[in-house]
């Protein structure tokens, strides 16, 4: 999504008047509906656009100071519209309650209609939910006739402290499932890591445009599927994505530039990691998790051995690391002021990133570090136990082979239900590895499936409450 | 003998006396624990490995369950014996599926496999042989000296039903001779100190007309003591030395050479608490095999605390008590084998009170040749032990 959209200019303004009501954090609850819808016989490079919201994250905006001006300021390349199909609007009141703030405005763009467009709105808001997960959003598409909704709303949300900024309400829902087996119960939930916050210098050319104050940027990771209580199964991280937040935190995207040669400049290897690879995810526009990020493969020593077993292949874990860009400055107090403050960071965020390349890279570095030890520890005691339970198993069957009492060995192949002593060796290994890989520990944090329905209810409870 | 001879002995003819009385010996033999057969052993591993292979085929974990056997709380003291497990104690889980615990899982099932072949094969190996085979996997010698007592204690066995031999560091001297397993002929007699065999249990055709045995603490005192030809002065004896803390074979040969010889055995140790504990764990030790390795007659001989006083060994011999030494104190006199020992708590008190612990090097700087020429000369003709 273009930074000047103008549906991304109307989150911004909704973000940023939030903020300026210090709203509290449990007020960050509601609904968003976006509505893209053409008329019968319409242009077709014209599309309606409404936006509207419910709830308590839009309390206090009065709505009729904005029709107008903010139109103007906000939204130049925007027209008039004709009103949204009054159904379509009572059917989300019925269900998120009054609406808080209305706003319908035409585009003109020739690329509007082409479902490529309809993804990228669609991963943007998908994103939005990420880091505003008491928002629940509905997408609609109306358009020639053509209709589709997507609804995004979190089942698991976690409140993350950062530094100066009010606390994220994060979607910390795991839908992944590793393929391996479906006998673990498992934690439906992520465990965001909050880094270090660290400045970043402003370059000249972004000074010049009018871009002061005092910058600064936060990255929060979350690593899923979460595996935390099943401390003994293999696992790798295979995959990374960096996601970027403008300071009302609304997706922007992330410069591929910069994020390109970070391979380079990572130390990757001194983390453990065999091979790193930036994709562009325009290429990948089907990506299950979010557009407008930048994706990495990764793949770790010893990746693929082709000697392993298929069930005993590791859990393909992803790292998203989400870079909160954080600004402020005094003399800026004008809505509009602030709005142009976050235009000109994310027009210069290329700049911004490359101008502090060490820092960023120190930071990202650091994080990875973090990720990639506790990885590596359970590596290693993994290690442990598979170079035990070889032990286990030649002592076993030494002491089966040698045996002179029939019974005995009868009963061990019996056991086992193999037939000889070298299926005997397969099958302890087979044994061992699944009573220790399996081995769940439970984790008070963490969520299984059926917690996760319960949640989900109590959710809608509380939201039926609002 | 000559006369002098005979007086020499008299007392310590009289103690053997009062020990044989005392002690029951048909009902000692009867007592000593049955070596547990070979196909038993084998057995018990057996089904060990079994039960490990029941746990896989239900999806368990297979844990191997082990008496705890650092805790004072699972032992009981028989006056005859001395200590024992008691029949209801408490155990620790060792877990196949915990990396905490899955390597001493492995170092377990490693050793009873060796054990296994061992007594299949009817072949012996020391501990240090077991180590020093797998060195990668034990990483120490420690490692495998306490797994294999584990195993003593899991399976209810002796250790050396095991087939495990413990590398002995203890010497022997004086006038003894005897045949080991293998039919070489060792003859301890005076001119150095032996090695005591590593496979006690084989030892045979004893022969020996020793007047006593004396258990020597330390070997620099038991080597000064073959260096002053005390073997000889004292004709006929027995010196051994298990260098410090006795291992299982000095104590094995001790226990055997009483069961065979029935003669008085007096230990000689330094005056402090850790001599005071040496001396116990040949009269009392803490093991599973109390019955084979202990000697509940052995009597205190020196260096004693009441010694110190009644020699008036010069003060700057004589070493103030740590607070180590005194919570060691405490703590010996809390053991439940000292309190049928009445005259050993009275010793013991005495070094309490007077806060002070000596060597038996001290006794040097009374007269060089004390020890060997006065000290002990008269301990044993006068009946100085207790």
């Amino acid at each position: 999504m273009t930074l000047a959209c103008p549906s991304v200019q109307v989150l911004r303004l909704i973000q940023l008047m939030g903020k300026q009501r210090k709203r509290s954090s449990l007020k960050n609850t509601g609904a968003l509906l976006v509505l893209l819808w053409t008329e019968k016989g319409s242009s077709h490079q014209r599309i309606n656009c409404t936006v509207a919201t419910a709830g308590s994250w839009c309390f206090g905006i009065a709505m009729h100071t904005l029709q107008a001006d903010l139109k103007k300021v906000l939204l130049p390349g925007a027209w008039p519209c004709p009103e949204p199909d009054p159904e379509e609007l009572s059917a989300f009141t019925d269900l998120y309650g009054s609406l808080k703030f209305l706003l319908n405005f035409q585009m003109k763009n020739p690329g509007l209609y082409s479902s490529k467009w309809q993804a990228h709105v669609k991963a943007f808001l998908q994103t939005f939910g990420l880091t505003n997960a008491g928002i629940r959003i509905q997408l609609k598409f109306k358009i020639h006739g053509q209709k589709s909704q997507h609804d995004f709303s979190a089942f698991l949300i976690s409140k993350v402290a950062l530094s100066v900024r009010p606390p994220l309400i994060l979607d910390v829902t795991c839908s992944a499932q590793p393929w391996c087996d479906q006998r673990g119960s498992w934690c439906q939930k992520g465990h965001p890591v909050v880094g270090e916050r660290f400045p970043l210098s402003i370059p000249p050319k972004a000074m010049d445009q009018g871009l002061f104050g005092e910058l600064s940027v936060q990255i929060v990771t979350l690593l899923s599927p979460c595996v935390l209580q099943y401390p003994h199964l293999p696992t790798e991280l295979s995959r990374m994505q960096v996601l970027v937040f403008s300071p009302s935190n609304i997706p922007v995207s992330a410069p591929s530039g910069f994020f390109q040669t970070l391979p380079v400049a990572l130390d990757y290897q001194h983390l453990g990691l065999d091979r790193m690879h930036c994709r562009s995810s325009k290429a990948f526009p089907d990506d299950p998790v979010h557009g407008d990020g930048v994706v990495f493969t990764v793949g770790q020593e010893n990746w693929d051995d082709p000697e392993q077993e298929p069930s005993h292949l590791p859990v393909q874990q992803s790292l998203l690391l989400l870079l909160f860009l954080q600004h402020s400055d005094p003399f800026t107090s004008e809505l509009t002021d602030k709005m142009d403050c976050e235009l000109l960071l994310e027009l210069h965020l290329e700049d911004i990133l490359s101008n502090n390349r060490q820092a960023v890279t120190s930071a990202l570095q650091a994080e990875l570090f973090n990720t990639m030890k506790a990885l590596k520890e359970r590596k290693k005691k993994r290690e442990k136990l598979q170079s035990a339970a070889e032990v286990i198993i030649s002592s076993t069957i030494s002491i089966v082979s040698s045996s002179s009492n029939m019974d005995f060995r009868s009963a061990c192949l019996k056991r086992m239900k193999v037939h000889d002593t070298h299926g005997l060796s397969a099958s302890l290994r087979e044994s061992l590895w699944r009573v220790s890989s399996w081995k769940r520990l439970p984790k008070a944090g963490c969520y299984s499936a059926q917690q996760v329905e319960d949640q989900a209810a109590s959710n809608e409870a509380i939201r039926a409450e609002m | 003998m000559s006369a002098f001879k005979v007086q020499f002995f008299s007392e310590i003819d009289k103690l053997r006396v009062q020990l044989l009385n005392n002690v029951d010996i048909i009902a000692e033999n009867q007592r000593a624990v049955e070596e547990t057969s070979q196909d038993g052993i084998l057995t018990q591993i057996e089904g060990v490995i079994l039960g490990i292979m029941t746990s896989l085929s239900r999806d368990e974990v297979p844990i191997l369950v082990l008496p705890n056997r650092s805790s004072w709380a699972n032992i009981s003291f028989d006056s005859a014996v001395g200590l024992q497990m008691s029949s209801e104690h408490s155990v620790t889980s060792i877990r196949s599926d915990c990396s905490s615990s899955v390597t001493k899982f492995a170092q377990i099932l490693k050793i009873l496999s060796v054990i296994y072949r061992l007594v299949q094969s009817n072949s012996y190996a020391t501990k240090r042989d077991i180590y020093y085979n797998n060195i990668q996997l034990f990483g120490s010698q420690r490692t495998v000296d306490s797994i294999i007592d584990d195993i003593s204690c899991m399976l209810k066995v002796p250790r050396r039903s095991l087939h495990v031999l413990a590398t002995s560091k203890g010497l022997i001297s004086g006038d003894l001779c005897y045949l080991e397993e293998d039919g070489t002929r060792v003859d301890c007699h005076p001119t150095s100190a032996v090695s005591i065999s590593s496979n006690i249990g084989g030892i045979r055709n004893i022969v020996s007309s020793a007047k006593f045995i004396m258990i020597v603490e330390k070997d620099a005192t038991f080597q000064r003591l073959l260096d002053d030809d005390l073997c000889t002065k004292l004709s006929p004896c027995i010196l051994i030395t298990g260098k410090g803390v006795p291992d299982v074979n000095s104590r094995l040969m001790v226990r055997k050479l009483w069961d065979t010889l029935h003669i008085p055995i007096f230990a000689l140790v330094d005056a402090d608490p850790h001599g005071t504990d040496d001396l116990s764990e040949c009269r009392s030790s803490m093991s599973f095999e109390a019955h084979s390795l202990t000697v509940p007659s052995v009597m205190w001989l020196g260096l004693l605390p009441s010694d110190l006083q009644r020699l008036r060994v010069p003060e700057d011999s004589l070493i103030p008590l740590t607070k180590t030494d005194e919570n060691k104190l405490n703590s010996l006199l809390k053991r439940p084998y000292l309190t049928s020992q009445p005259d050993w708590c009275k010793e013991i008190e005495l070094m309490q009170q007077s806060k002070v612990k000596a060597e038996l090097q001290s006794l040097s700087s009374i007269a060089p040749d004390f020890l060997s020429n006065i000290y002990l000369p008269n301990k044993l003709r006068y009946g100085g032990w207790v």
